[in-house]
């Protein structure tokens, strides 16, 4: 019989350091999932997901065992990848500011015209969702990704974030306007 | 009409905002069902980048990322020892709390029960002497008034006259003591005892038998030696009482 959450957090707070292995192996997937989502990077997602769980260790004696050890996690690697999305934007913005060349950009953008035109439509749009994505502070993206693609209810959001639900609901609603607005020329020349 | 905002939109899409009336207006607005329609197109059409799968091992690999930085909890163990010692500690200080509240309460408790044995006991000092010096007092005028009334001739008065002055002055000190001690029965034996000795003091020298009968008469040297026995009958009880009452510590 599979041992449950609360059993092995209290076999690893007893001393079997190994038990922990039964958490990551049983909620890494979801993790790396929600991860992923938010950062929208491979490698920023495995980050997320290891520093997640050795942040839940740390932690596991302030778990509560009323909690669901899942949820618990889940809210720990939602913080942690805000926080990478955080750290990330701020590189970004120094990057921007370091040699901020618009000609650059439209190279980059170039650089895909040896692809099929089809392709180079999708991969296109594509840039343009991420862009998107990219115009909205870490928050905003959260929220969105947690409501939009993870289907989590405010209150969740809220827990997630630390913040009140309707600071969640208004987050979500400023992503949605975001977004749009960033997305209304593909839908004029749709 | 007023048109849905586009905030009432968003919390309908996501079902935020399970209103019928929403949905009744929808029905009923066209411009309002196109604004939901084009919302609605927008969110579906975001396509953010699938996300990468992960095989059955990842979860392994992660963990055996991590284990070697991470330490093996006994801290459970000495979260029990830091309880019990707190706990400890806690029953210590709430056993001190309480027999020093016990032992505080019983002396009060002692001293609301007998309010005499503390007046007493600030007393003790100096009542017990005033006690056996006023004793030794009246047993000095108790022989004095005797000798006076068994006097029959004025050459008797002259012995005790020179001893009336010596109590005169030690009765004065007495009577306003007791009077300052508010016993107003000694006070005034004390006080008729001193006029007596005033008298014999000034009696003048070779009186007759007549003068002497008259001292005795309207000083009433019966009636005051009398009273002088009955002070002094009361003086061997206070002082037994005091020195109960004081548990020791009488002179």
């Amino acid at each position: 019989m599979e041992e449950n959450d609360h059993t092995i957090v209290r076999a690893v707070l007893a001393g079997d350091k190994e038990a922990y292995g039964g958490l990551v192996a049983r909620h890494s997937q979801s993790i790396f999932r929600v991860a992923f989502r938010i950062t929208g990077d491979e490698a920023d997602a495995d980050e997320v997901v290891q520093e997640a769980f050795l942040r839940g260790y740390q932690r596991l004696e302030s778990f509560e065992s009323r909690s669901q050890f899942g949820t618990w996690i889940y809210r720990i690697a939602v913080n942690c990848a805000l926080n990478m999305m955080t750290k990330r934007k701020i590189e970004a913005t120094h990057r921007i500011t370091e040699d901020a060349d618009p000609s650059r950009l439209q190279v980059q953008v170039a650089d895909s015209a040896a692809d099929p035109e089809r392709l180079l439509m999708s991969r296109e749009i594509e840039s343009m969702h991420q862009a998107a994505m990219q115009s909205l502070t870490a928050t905003e993206q959260t929220a969105f990704v947690l409501r939009h693609m993870e289907e989590r209810s405010t209150e969740e959001i809220a827990a997630a974030l630390n913040i009140a639900p309707n600071a969640a609901k208004q987050a979500v609603f400023r992503a949605v306007q975001k977004l749009r607005r960033s997305l209304a020329p593909l839908r004029a020349n749709a | 009409m007023k048109h849905l905002t586009e905030e009432e939109l968003v919390e309908y899409y996501y079902k935020d905002a399970a209103s019928p009336g929403i949905e009744h207006h929808l029905r009923e607005c066209d411009a309002c069902a196109e604004a939901y329609t084009s919302l609605r197109q927008d969110l579906a059409s975001i396509k953010l980048p699938a996300v990468p799968t992960r095989d059955a091992s990842y979860g392994e690999q992660v963990w055996q990322s991590l284990r070697s930085s991470l330490p093996v909890y006994e801290k459970q163990k000495r979260r029990w020892l830091h309880i019990n010692l707190l706990q400890g500690l806690s029953y210590a200080a709430a056993c001190i709390v309480l027999i020093v509240a016990a032992f505080f309460a019983g002396r009060q408790w002692e001293h609301r029960q007998r309010p005499g044995v503390q007046s007493a006991a600030n007393n003790q000092p100096t009542q017990p002497i005033i006690l056996v010096v006023l004793g030794d007092h009246l047993d000095r005028s108790e022989r004095l008034l005797v000798e006076l009334n068994h006097a029959n001739d004025a050459g008797a008065v002259m012995p005790v006259k020179a001893e009336a002055q010596d109590l005169l002055s030690a009765n004065r000190l007495y009577r306003e003591s007791a009077a300052r001690a508010g016993d107003e029965q000694l006070s005034a034996a004390l006080d008729r005892l001193e006029r007596v000795l005033v008298e014999i003091v000034n009696e003048p020298e070779g009186s007759s038998p007549a003068q002497l009968a008259r001292l005795q008469k309207e000083m009433n040297t019966d009636g005051l030696l009398f009273e002088v026995r009955v002070l002094r009958s009361r003086i061997p009880d206070q002082q037994k009482r005091s020195v109960v009452r004081t548990k020791g510590v009488s002179i």
